[in-house]
């Protein structure tokens, strides 16, 4: 009872997730969670994100299996929701696009041939939301990458796992940010 | 498989237990043919099973070192001679208080001593032992140290025998003096309640009343004064007046307990309340949470309380009075995220009407056209997930028990402008 401590919903813009390929787990039995690192040293098993769905497609072949492309400032996400994620299928199903969807998933993986990594959100609920929640996910996720863009000079473990293996340009990430909340600050 | 059931029958004769290998062979093809167990697996339930039918200790069994010690060789010791874990000692000792039982499966609790120390003990309802008797002496017969939270206890267990003795043991003037004698514990202020176990007195204002999870429990939530709060209980047993949410007691011989690295303080029979004419202060333990609501967890929406102990129901069952007509009731088990820490809250009804917009009228008449409770809390997850939500309430435990709760629907543009300017920084 006292072991379990709910996993953290991460803010990450569509840029920074897309540009994302490492993938651990913590600890190796097969229970143990599984993480996607970003280039900010974001540790990512559940994600918090509020953005425009875009597309949205029944790709499955024998029962239902929704894809939908849901954008942010800085690019987009893809999710898939099929018989196991019910819930956000169900609401993938019935909506309409475009509209301001707030998503809470996991973060998932997959590998072409080429050895290329894509990501992806498997959603644990998706609901309707107002231009004013997509607005705050906007400063609230800018707020939260520019913490660890502050932080990439930190000596923490995962921070330093994330430079070594992206060689993460601040620069980049930075203007990132600073393009989403000048968006913000454009549309008010 | 018959080896199988030989072994087991002749392991059992060494102990002295003879079973029906018929017994036996029957439960082991059960387990294997029907419900397809592997052999190694059904062995060590079959065996577990007879150990239990049996009452023998598993230890005697897979002849490890056994923990039942033979009577003759457990040392009588003095109480402050306990100084570790998982010793099996006899002592003479007498009952200096008895304390109201937590919980069901303990049978008594509270203090004994002699002449060297005072040690608190346990019986367990499992173990049919008769009842000790404050005031009354006796010779306990292979009970075993515990060591908890760096303070030691002993525990009576079913190979403990307990014989009444006619000598009065006497017993060290305790730390505990001042708590059944009549003379009142020394008043502290809550925020310097730090030691468990101990017996003390305060001043203080009841801020919460919460809902009684217990029948042993007459009231609980949480007093207060000028340098914090903590939580209270008051037992059934205690027989003490009820307390009046907003209103400030002297709280005589209440005793501090901690419980994962919190204290709280309970009120029992040796305990006395004085309702006081002032209004004490009591130091703000509210905080303020802002984050996203990412998720309404089950058990929230339209739910049926017990009306005996206002306890949530569980399928029409009350946890401690079985089936009962329950009363309905609506709460809201939300999460709230910032980004970096998940926070689980509880809104309790005029808050979950408030942000829902359901009422509970509402809610009752939702689930009984849907004939299912199950579509309130689905409408509860539409209207709310994934929205920006800030509370205020206090924090017990891993939750918030929410006071307030706003909607942020709109941009902080101050709070925009700085966010701009620290990230034109880097």
């Amino acid at each position: 009872m006292s072991g379990y401590v709910r996993e953290v919903s991460r803010r990450v813009f569509a840029q920074e997730f897309r540009e994302s390929n490492l993938t651990f787990k913590d600890g190796d039995d097969q229970y143990s969670p599984q993480y996607l690192l970003t280039p900010t040293g974001a540790k990512v098993n559940r994600l918090f994100i509020v953005g425009t769905l875009i597309e949205k497609e029944d790709i499955g072949t024998d029962s239902e299996y929704w894809r939908g492309r849901v954008s942010d400032p800085t690019g987009s996400f893809m999710i898939y929701a099929g018989q196991y994620q019910p819930e956000a299928a169900q609401a993938l199903a019935e909506c309409e696009t475009p509209a301001f969807v707030a998503i809470v998933g996991k973060p998932s993986t997959y590998t072409n041939a080429e050895g290329t990594v894509f990501t992806s959100v498997r959603p644990e609920s998706i609901s309707i939301v107002d231009v004013a929640t997509r607005d705050l996910w906007v400063a609230d996720a800018a707020r939260r990458t520019l913490e660890r863009v502050k932080d990439l000079d930190n000596m923490d473990s995962n921070v330093v796992k994330a430079k070594e293996h992206y060689n993460t340009d601040k620069d980049h990430y930075s203007s990132m940010i600073r393009e989403a909340l000048r968006s913000l600050k454009e549309d008010l | 498989m018959d080896k199988t059931a030989e072994s087991i029958k002749s392991k059992f004769l060494e102990l002295g237990v003879d079973i029906p290998l018929e017994d036996i062979v029957e439960r082991l093809d059960k387990l294997v043919t029907k419900f397809k167990v592997p052999l190694d697996e059904a062995r060590r339930s079959v065996i577990t099973y007879f150990l239990k039918e049996n009452n023998l200790d598993r230890n005697a069994f897979f002849g490890g070192q056994s923990t039942t010690p033979d009577s003759r060789s457990t040392p009588d010791v003095k109480l402050n001679g306990i100084d570790e874990g998982g010793k099996w000692v006899n002592i003479k000792a007498k009952v200096l208080q008895l304390w109201d039982s937590s919980h069901e499966s303990v049978s008594q609790v509270g203090i004994i001593g002699d002449e060297t120390a005072t040690i608190k003990f346990i019986k367990w309802s499992r173990d049919t032992i008769p009842d000790v008797e404050e005031g009354k002496s006796y010779y306990f017969k292979n009970v075993v140290s515990n060591e908890w939270n760096g303070r030691f206890e002993i525990t009576l267990n079913k190979n403990t025998v307990v014989e009444e003795i006619d000598e009065d043991i006497e017993v060290i003037s305790s730390p505990m003096a001042g708590a059944g004698d009549g003379q009142p514990a020394p008043i502290v202020n809550v925020a310097d309640i730090a030691e468990d176990g101990k017996w003390v007195s305060i001043r203080a204002k009841v801020s919460q009343l919460w809902d009684n999870s217990h029948e042993s429990i007459s009231q609980v939530g949480l007093v207060g004064d000028s340098t914090g709060t903590i939580k209270f209980i008051k037992w059934t047993s205690a027989e003490l007046p009820d307390l009046t949410e907003g209103s400030s007691y002297l709280f005589n011989n209440v005793v501090a307990q901690e419980w994962n690295e919190k204290f709280s303080v309970t009120l029992n029979k040796n305990s006395s309340i004085e309702e006081l004419d002032e209004d004490i202060e009591v130091a703000s333990s509210s905080i303020i949470f802002a984050g996203a609501m990412v998720d309404v967890q089950s058990g929230s929406g339209l739910i049926k309380r017990c009306p005996e102990c206002k306890r949530a129901l569980t399928k029409g069952a009350c946890m401690e009075h079985g089936k009962v007509d329950g009363t309905y009731d609506l709460r809201i088990k939300a999460v709230l995220d910032d980004g970096n820490t998940a926070q689980e809250s509880i809104l309790k009804r005029e808050l979950a009407e408030q942000i829902s917009g359901i009422t509970l009228d509402d809610a009752i008449s939702m689930a009984a056209d849907a004939l299912d409770q199950g579509v309130v809390l689905d409408q509860m997850r539409l209207k709310l997930l994934g929205k920006y939500f800030t509370v205020t309430g206090s924090k017990v435990d891993r939750y918030i028990l929410v006071d307030s709760i706003e909607p942020q629907d709109e941009m902080d543009m101050e709070m925009l402008d700085e966010l701009i300017a620290d990230a034109e920084m880097i």
